[in-house]
């Protein structure tokens, strides 16, 4: 399955832009079409996957990893399988913003809300490939390390499992941070039977750990 | 190193080990202590196989990855020369201590710094050389900071022969953008003993790019490729040991000499690699070689006229010497861009001024240029303590500006050049001065190049400026010049730099001058005009130049140049635009104009004051009512910033001290590397007037401490974006408190709120930017 950044879905941008309904001014929409161009053309998206047989106990077969807290696994209850994703839009992109921020702010924030944007693409793109590629057996949404009682530090084991520096040039902060930033793992439960879409919910969201609204127990609107 | 003799590697641990028995996702080189008899047996099979150098299981085997593991580095590496030292007994077998990334991204990207990366490898060079390996294999590097921090550690901390390889992708770079010409010129001036390419891909895949390296290097060429593309579904590798084989037999015939197998490979790729290449040699390698100097990412290769820019340097600059002064990277990183936008190819970098710590400023400069632009710089100092400092913190290949023939100037300098793997400048003087004739300067040139061969340093790297004497005082000099270097260029063989400008001091309508001195000095064989790019009729003439000396192949770069050139734009009209129109349409120019018009009516303050910052608030406003959303405040701030500007030009020319408001520090907390957010708040304290001291991102609460008791900063504002690390921000405001310093803390960041900021002792929340603003109102005024 090849990485697929076909497009980057504006009304996504502007989400993350905290943009609120008002006439959307020419020349803004000219910044955004010409940052979105410009990071559509910056940006190569790369992914590794592997898919694991669940074993009893939650372990990944194979390996020594089992994912942390209670909410993956009763989020995994009718799997038999999982498939872990890293996917990242790469250095080439993170440069990009970040020297934006020199040059012009405006620019900077367009193209990190982008980015944003951009790699969650990357991710539902892959998810329909493989969704294709194992039917007719059934995905569930994706989990991250952060959603629910999961920890950040699962990213350590993930990476490990996954090789992902090695494949995918992204790096883990000893804090567990991604770098690139626009990058994501997730994890995907694969099932005979058909899984409840949570849909696209605050936890799908890439923006979940920093989203403004949801701190004030509010939602942008959008979910 | 016999180049025609062929090196048989050996194929992949992890594999064999997990084959073994090795959990997917434990540490591999544990095993070295563990399991060393399951360690040996996987050296003895390649040993067998017909590997002549085999590597330790000593990948990973770094203080990072191994932290909390119960062992540490030195007994790993130890264990892991063991383990392949008992593996090989009985057979001509020499052991490679193994060096892989540290698994942190080094700045600018990341937060790891070069010292500290260096400090990893070191430890595992002393303890791989004590155990007794035979060489050092540095492998699987992405970024080629990180290989040459590992590079120099292993040369600065043993005597072993060091290999490098590096992992590539089809496209040509790496993950971070590195360019197969960029490693070669870099690890060869290094003085590595063989590099080439590892994991990556398949043999066939890696062909092309070994056909670029080749053109680039004399040096041994390595080639240790993965069993072809893995399966993306099992991670599997399907090319088949007699294919690999076959494939690698490809690889001799471009020359490459030493070969194995990465990731997917077993003995049995070993044993086949071994039949294949049996009684074969390698191809013979190009006679003549491409040059260039480097940044990781992008080459200045040396095969026609390269643009260097003269604009980072203080000599005459008031604002520029201020920003030295205040450390302001920033105002040095953006005449970067704006020389990379004019077309430099290469940028000189002189930050030399009275009073300061210049070795400091230049390794802050270096590293702050490199973030901001793709292109290799010109280390420019004569200070050989500032050069050391620039050269070891550069990522690439720099020119080193310069030497010239005193001795002990060659003596000091040439020996930096060698060890960093610079270029380097010569000038045509010596301690009588500049000669007055054409022949004493090439004698001078002769003599320095001469004196960079003794020390090591090749001749294609020896770059002579006969100097440029200013033709308004010593206008017989002007010709002297120009033959000294069509000399330098055609009896020494030399490459040749020199910069141009300074030719036309003192005269009127100086661009004409320096222009026509430029395009004659073109003629005569210059490859290397320092000159300021920001000047249009320059560059033209260097366009010109290009098409007239058929480097500009087709004309095309000159067409495009102009036919890209947009219409010459009429002067902004102040006039019929308010200064919040300005400003909510991002209009910079205007906002300037604006600015001006007032100044001639109004003192700089009162400027500020009456006008700029209630613009600034009535736009705040409207985007705290939600009428406008980010990028719109942003251009706004842009936009004001050009208004700035202009009255900070004003000041510094009168000689006057900068408008400040008082001192603010901003930091994004350790463990935290979002700082778009604190970028935001930047700008808009900026504008306003404050002087913000950025400590970037990842900060250590004692970091922050000791800048708010240096500065003695008034207000302190910090960030975080993660849940996680809003503990960071409560220890980083403990830490303010215990310190005894008065300054007032404001927080902010996504997962902060009102409450939760008052629990962790902070004085001040800051929703968003705006906020941030009144409350450095109500702090500082």
């Amino acid at each position: 399955m090849v990485p697929r950044l076909d497009g980057i879905r504006r009304a996504e941008t502007l989400q993350y832009l905290s943009y609120h309904g008002s006439a959307l001014p020419d020349r803004i929409r000219a910044d955004l079409d010409r940052c979105e161009a410009l990071l559509l053309q910056t940006a190569r998206p790369r992914l590794v996957w592997k898919l694991f047989s669940l074993l009893d106990d939650g372990t990944l077969e194979g390996t020594d990893y089992r994912p942390g807290g209670e909410d993956i696994h009763a989020f995994l209850q009718d799997c038999d399988s999982v498939v872990l994703l890293a996917a990242t839009l790469g250095a080439e992109a993170e440069s990009l913003i970040r020297r934006a921020a020199g040059r012009d702010m405006a620019d900077a924030v367009i193209l990190d809300a982008a980015g944003s944007a951009a790699i969650e693409t990357v991710c539902d793109n892959f998810c329909d490939d493989l969704a294709a590629s194992l039917a007719p057996r059934f995905l569930t949404d994706r989990f991250s390390p952060g959603y629910g009682d999961m920890p950040l530090s699962d990213q350590h084991a993930l990476f490990r499992v996954l090789d992902v520096s090695r494949r995918i040039g992204v790096t883990l902060s000893q804090s567990a941070l991604m770098i690139p930033q626009k990058s994501v793992t997730a994890l995907i439960g694969v099932s005979d039977r058909p899984q409840k879409k949570r849909g696209r919910s605050c936890e799908s969201c890439g923006m979940f750990e920093t989203c403004p609204y949801r701190k004030e127990g509010k939602s942008c609107g959008s979910f | 190193m016999d180049p025609s003799e062929i090196i048989l590697l050996d194929g992949a641990m992890g594999t064999m080990l997990q084959a073994a028995g090795l959990p997917i996702g434990q540490l591999p080189e544990l095993w070295n202590i563990l399991r060393p008899e399951l360690v040996s047996a996987v050296h003895r099979r390649y040993a067998e196989a017909g590997s002549r150098v085999i590597y330790t299981n000593t990948f990973g085997a770094n203080r990072y990855k191994t932290a909390g593991c119960g062992r540490s580095v030195a007994e790993i590496v130890e264990a892991g020369v063991r383990c392949a030292r008992e593996g090989a007994r009985g057979y001509d077998v020499k052991v490679a201590l193994d060096i892989g990334p540290i698994g942190q991204l080094l700045e600018p990207l990341g937060k790891l710094g070069f010292d500290e990366a260096y400090d990893v490898f070191r430890e595992i060079v002393a303890a791989g050389e004590a155990a007794g390996a035979d060489l050092i294999v540095i492998e699987t590097m992405s970024d080629l900071y990180e290989m040459k921090a590992a590079v120099l550690a292993a040369k600065e901390n043993s005597a072993l022969p060091v290999w490098a390889t590096m992992t590539f992708e089809a496209t040509g770079r790496s993950f971070l953008g590195v360019t197969v010409s960029a490693m070669a010129l870099t690890l060869t001036a290094l003085g590595v003993d063989a590099l080439g390419f590892n994991c990556s891909l398949g043999p066939r895949e890696l062909l092309p790019l070994v056909r670029e390296l080749r053109k680039w290097t004399a040096l041994p060429l390595i080639l240790k490729p993965n069993a072809g593309l893995p399966d993306p579904a099992t991670g599997e590798y399907h090319v088949a040991p007699a294919e690999f084989a076959a494939e690698l037999k490809d690889a001799l015939a471009l020359g490459v000499s030493i070969v194995g197998g990465c990731c997917g490979t077993t003995p049995e790729y070993i044993l086949a690699a071994a039949a294949a290449l049996k009684g074969l040699s390698p191809a013979p390698r190009p006679e003549t070689l491409l040059r260039g100097v480097c940044c990781a990412s992008n080459t200045a290769a040396l095969d026609g006229v390269r643009v260097i820019g003269e604009r980072i340097n203080p000599t005459g600059k008031k604002l520029f010497q201020q920003a030295l002064r205040e450390g302001n990277l920033d105002y040095i990183a953006q005449r970067a861009v704006e020389q990379q936008d004019a077309g430099a190819e290469i940028l000189d970098v002189n930050v030399g001024l009275p009073g300061l710590d210049e070795p400091d400023l230049m390794r802050r400069t270096v590293k702050a240029l490199q973030a901001a632009v793709d292109l290799p710089l010109q280390i420019d100092s004569s200070d050989p303590k500032a050069i050391e400092a620039g050269l070891r913190a550069y990522n690439g290949k720099a020119i080193v500006n310069s030497v010239n023939g005193k001795a002990e100037v060659l003596d000091a300098i040439l020996p930096l050049c060698k060890k960093y793997g610079a270029a380097v400048v010569g000038l045509c003087m010596d301690e009588n001065g500049i000669p007055q004739t054409w022949r004493e300067r090439v004698a001078i040139a002769r003599r320095i190049l001469d004196a960079a061969l003794a020390h090591g340093i090749a001749k294609e790297d020896v770059f002579i400026d006969c100097l440029t004497l200013t033709v308004s005082a010593q206008q017989e000099q002007a010709l002297e010049t120009l033959r000294a270097l069509r000399a330098v260029k055609e009896e020494l063989g030399l490459r040749t730099v020199l910069g141009v400008s300074n030719i036309s001091f003192g005269l009127p309508a100086r661009e004409t001058i320096t222009v026509s001195f430029l395009t004659q000095a073109m003629h005569a064989g210059l490859d290397l005009p320092i000159v300021n790019p920001n000047q249009r009729a320059v560059m033209d003439a260097v366009a010109a130049f290009r098409v007239l000396s058929g480097q500009d192949r087709d004309s095309e770069a000159y067409i495009r140049r102009f036919a890209d050139a947009p219409p010459a734009s009429p002067a902004p009209a102040a006039g019929g635009m308010s200064l919040d129109e300005a400003l909510m349409r991002g209009m910079g120019q205007e906002c300037a104009a604006l600015t001006a018009a007032a100044l001639e009516k109004m003192s700089e303050l009162e400027v500020v004051d009456s006008l700029l910052i209630p613009a600034l608030d009535r736009v705040g406003e409207r985007y705290e009512r939600q009428e406008i959303f980010l990028p719109q405040l942003m251009k706004a701030a842009s936009a004001a910033c050009a208004g700035f500007d202009l009255i900070k030009a004003r000041i510094a020319a009168r000689g006057g001290s900068a408008v400040s408001k008082g001192k603010i520090i901003l930091a994004t907390v350790q463990g935290d590397i979002h700082d778009i957010g604190k970028n935001i708040v930047r700008v808009v304290l900026e504008n306003y007037g404050y002087t913000v001291i950025d400590l970037g991102r990842d900060v250590a609460p004692e970091a922050v401490v000791e800048a708010a008791v240096r500065e003695d900063a008034g207000l302190v504002g910090l960030s975080a974006l993660m849940t996680t690390t809003v503990a960071s921000m409560a220890e980083t405001i403990a830490a303010l408190r215990r310190s005894g310093h008065n300054c007032r803390i404001m927080v902010g960041g996504a997962v902060l709120t009102e409450e939760y900021a008052a629990q962790i002792g902070a004085d001040y929340y800051a929703r968003d930017a705006k906020q941030g603003a009144d409350i450095a109102k109500e702090v500082l005024g």
